[in-house]
């Protein structure tokens, strides 16, 4: 073939009219835009936010769309072409730096947003999320009610299940130290509540829950488990000063229950899909033992000890 | 067999091809230090803190805009704008009518970058540039093409070479391109809703490199290859196969950014298909490219502006054997959002489009210039320090989003792995400041190459030596 200058150009521009017609204009006219039943139309002041999202560059490191391979957050459900009805421009996403956050409504409550947005590290320790304390408190206001409407009607019903528990929390922690602590063990079950941790404390054990302290909870417990982390000041109610629990029957089973399902309504998040069973029983035990003063670390009611367990003397050694 | 003709040194002044290279030069400085400073964040993300118009976000696009727009495709059109006019053997029909072209396309870069900067973004990857730099980049490629045709159609050379095909078509699909791909009927916003504009997203964003970036890079090597080699090209046939492929395959491809989300199926399998069929225009350019320069790869290696060039080839290779594997869906569950999608871009920018820009602009400023680059010695260290970043790069990222994407698939939550990736970051920020300093390397080196604007020093320096 002869590539006269009008082959060139003639030719190439029929050939990408076709695949525009193809691959641009089909899909744009037969891809349904039925919204999904959990969908809802966003407020003026989750718009607003959502334009925050947009201008800093959020969608670089978060997703929003949860596939079906995914554990993570907002695992329980994944993406559908009708939730995206509304999004323009699309915020999809190409990265996973953070946590995709098509779920994220009602994870958290709003001042636990208020802490991780003015110093992400505040909650997450080792988050490498930029710090966005320069948002105007207008702005910032708004960008906590979009992230809080991310997953439409699920993200309502969790941000109801937030509103709800949050004010027992707070009337528990005006009502003075003793009826707090009250409060906290009475919600977790009978069972866990008389269940003290089934492994021997060791120092590698307290160890790893260092570890895991330093890298989940030290943002808002603070370094010495008194509840002053550089969390504190933005929360409310502020996290528990774990030295209180000493005498007041904080068994292991209830540090494991607190840890694993965290309490909705406070800025405590649950840890269950990050932590696994022995990481959850290890920082509980360092909790215990540095904060609180007292461990029933495997003391009776007991089952079979486990196969790895060891003697204490041989740990220390 | 044709190829491009060794013709007299031209005295003409190249303005718009200098002007261009120039300008990428220091584009590809500013948009490196960019993506240095976004990679430092990642590390140490409370050392920028709270500064607005620094936030890692805007950084990100700001780096990704400033080096795929201004370094490597205007590094490549610098060449065209000397090498169209060159094998028609005409001059440029217009330097007044370049220049023009040049200051719209550089002025619109850097309204969007500063609006970037300061928030105001379409927020679609690649496509971040608010409207009047959208409309400011289509008149640019209006410019830009309205000169190289009418160059082209005042032609004394009856033959087209292949390298004329791709610059031409490649700019025309281009602004094409950018018209949909930004949505610009839909003004401001810049985007239209849901789905469809996720699927014309990265229609266009597969398509800057496809239609725009990899037919002005292949121009390039098409013709600096067979110059620096001083043989015929290999095959006129694999040329015409190479040029019409690569438009029908790569087109097709973008969906395969979107195989895991709420895409219509047929045409996430268009995409696959597609994306593994671009080893057919990618296997005859190489074939092509490798068969002209056979038994001559010496004179490829030993000439920094050709190796530039022939290594950039090689990463065109392994860019496109990378590319069709991982669209594919059982790679794709690993891959998919981790650290291993940027390796794979920054091969592709860097690796594959930059290292042939610049070759190809060493290579033709002694043409233009009619004496010896300013120093060879520095275009091999500039030469070895970009390869040697991209690279390593290249290595560190794949492993972290390997690392990333098993740990994920296996149930680790997003929040539990990030501090696995830590290490690679920052060999990451060690990799990009080998780039980083390569492109100041570059950048003195154009420089002092360029008579007018290294003055004497360079002269008497070149001297010297």
């Amino acid at each position: 073939m002869r590539m006269s200058l009008d082959v060139v150009l003639g030719g190439s521009l029929l050939v990408f009219a076709a695949v525009v017609s193809v691959v641009v204009i089909l899909p744009g006219v037969t891809i349904s835009d039925k919204p999904s039943a959990d969908y809802r139309p966003r407020t003026e002041l989750e718009n607003g936010g959502r334009d925050v999202y947009v201008a800093n560059g959020c969608t670089y490191c978060h997703s929003q769309y949860v596939r079906w391979i995914d554990w993570g957050l907002g695992a329980e459900r994944v993406a559908l072409s009708g939730d995206y009805i509304a999004e323009q421009p699309n915020l999809l996403g190409s990265e996973r730096t953070g946590p995709d956050l098509s779920q994220a409504g009602g994870e958290h409550p709003d001042d636990w947003h208020g802490a991780h947005f003015h110093n992400p590290r505040h909650t997450r320790p080792e988050s490498i999320m930029p710090p966005f304390a320069f948002l105007e408190s207008n702005r910032l206001e708004a960008l906590i009610a979009y992230v809080q409407s991310l997953g439409f009607k699920l993200a309502d019903a969790r941000m109801e299940r937030q509103r709800k528990w949050k004010k027992p929390a707070v009337e528990a922690f005006e009502a003075g130290t003793e009826a707090n602590i009250e409060w906290l063990h009475g919600h977790v079950p009978e069972p866990w509540r008389e269940l003290p941790n089934p492994y021997p404390t060791t120092r590698v054990g307290l160890e790893r829950g260092k570890r895991i302290y330093q890298g989940f909870c030290i943002g808002c417990h603070g370094e010495v488990g008194d509840g002053m982390g550089p969390a504190a000041a933005r929360l409310y109610p502020p996290p528990l000063n774990f030295t209180a629990l000493n005498g007041r029957g904080a068994t292991g089973g209830i540090l494991y229950y607190q840890i694993m399902n965290g309490i909705t309504g406070t800025a405590m998040p649950y840890f269950k899909r990050e932590l696994e069973s022995e990481k959850i029983w290890a920082v509980g035990d360092y909790v215990a033992v540095y904060f609180i003063g007292e461990s029933d670390a495997d003391t009776e009611p007991k089952g079979i000890d486990a196969a790895y367990e060891v003697e204490e003397e041989i740990t220390y050694r | 067999m044709n190829s491009p003709e060794s013709a007299q040194v031209d005295t003409q002044s190249h303005a718009t091809a200098l002007g261009y290279m120039i300008s990428a030069g220091v584009w590809m400085v500013i948009g490196t230090f960019a993506g240095i400073t976004a990679g430092i964040e990642l590390i140490a993300p409370d050392l920028l803190g709270n500064i607005a118009w620094l936030v890692f976000g805007r950084l990100r696009a700001m780096h990704t805009t400033i080096v795929m727009f201004g370094f490597a495709v205007t590094m490549l059109i610098g060449a065209a704008f000397y090498i169209v006019p060159r094998l028609v053997r005409v001059p440029l029909f217009s330097e007044k009518l370049g220049m023009a072209s040049l200051f719209v396309w550089n002025g619109s870069l850097l309204a969007g970058v500063v609006a970037l900067s300061l928030g105001y973004t379409q927020s679609r990857e690649y496509a971040e540039m608010f409207y009047p730099s959208d409309i400011g980049v289509v008149v640019a490629f209006v410019l830009m093409l309205w000169n190289l045709i009418v160059t082209v159609m005042r032609r004394k050379e009856p033959v087209l070479y292949v390298s004329v095909w791709y610059f031409v078509g490649g700019l025309m699909l281009s602004a094409a391109t950018y018209i949909i791909g930004n949505c610009m009927w839909a003004g401001w916003k810049g985007a239209i809703f849901g789905m469809p504009d996720a699927v014309i997203h990265w229609f266009y964003g597969h398509n800057v490199l496809g239609l725009l970036m990899t037919p002005l890079a292949v121009a390039a090597a098409y013709y600096v290859i067979p110059r620096a080699a001083k043989a015929p090209l290999y095959s006129h046939t694999l040329s015409q196969i190479g040029f019409w492929s690569i438009l029908i395959m790569y087109t097709h491809i973008g969906t395969h950014h979107l195989l895991q989300a709420p895409a219509p199926t047929w045409l996430k399998l268009i995409s696959v298909v597609d994306s593994i069929a671009m080893t057919i225009p990618v296997a005859t350019v190489l074939v092509n490219l490798w068969m002209t320069a056979q038994g001559r790869i010496g004179k490829l290696t030993q000439n920094p502006a050709a190796r530039f060039v022939f290594v950039g080839t090689i990463m065109y290779l392994v860019v496109c054997i990378q590319g069709p594997f991982q669209s594919l869906p059982i790679v794709q569950r690993i891959t998919h959002f981790t650290h291993w999608i940027p390796a794979h871009a920054h091969l592709a920018v860097v690796g594959f489009v930059g290292m042939i820009g610049w070759g190809t602009c060493y290579f033709i400023l002694p043409e233009m210039t009619g004496r010896p680059i300013h120093s060879k010695r520095l275009a091999n260290l500039h030469y070895w320090l970009m390869f040697m970043g991209v690279v390593s790069m290249m290595v560190v990222l794949t492993i972290s989003g390997l690392i990333q994407g098993h740990a994920w698939y296996h149930g680790e939550g997003v929040y539990r792995v990030l501090p696995s990736t830590f290490l690679y970051n920052v060999m990451r920020v060690m990799a990009g400041a080998m780039i980083v300093v390569s492109s100041w390397i570059g950048l003195y080196n154009l420089l002092r190459s360029i008579p007018q604007a290294g003055g004497a020093r360079a002269s008497a320096g070149e001297v010297a030596s």
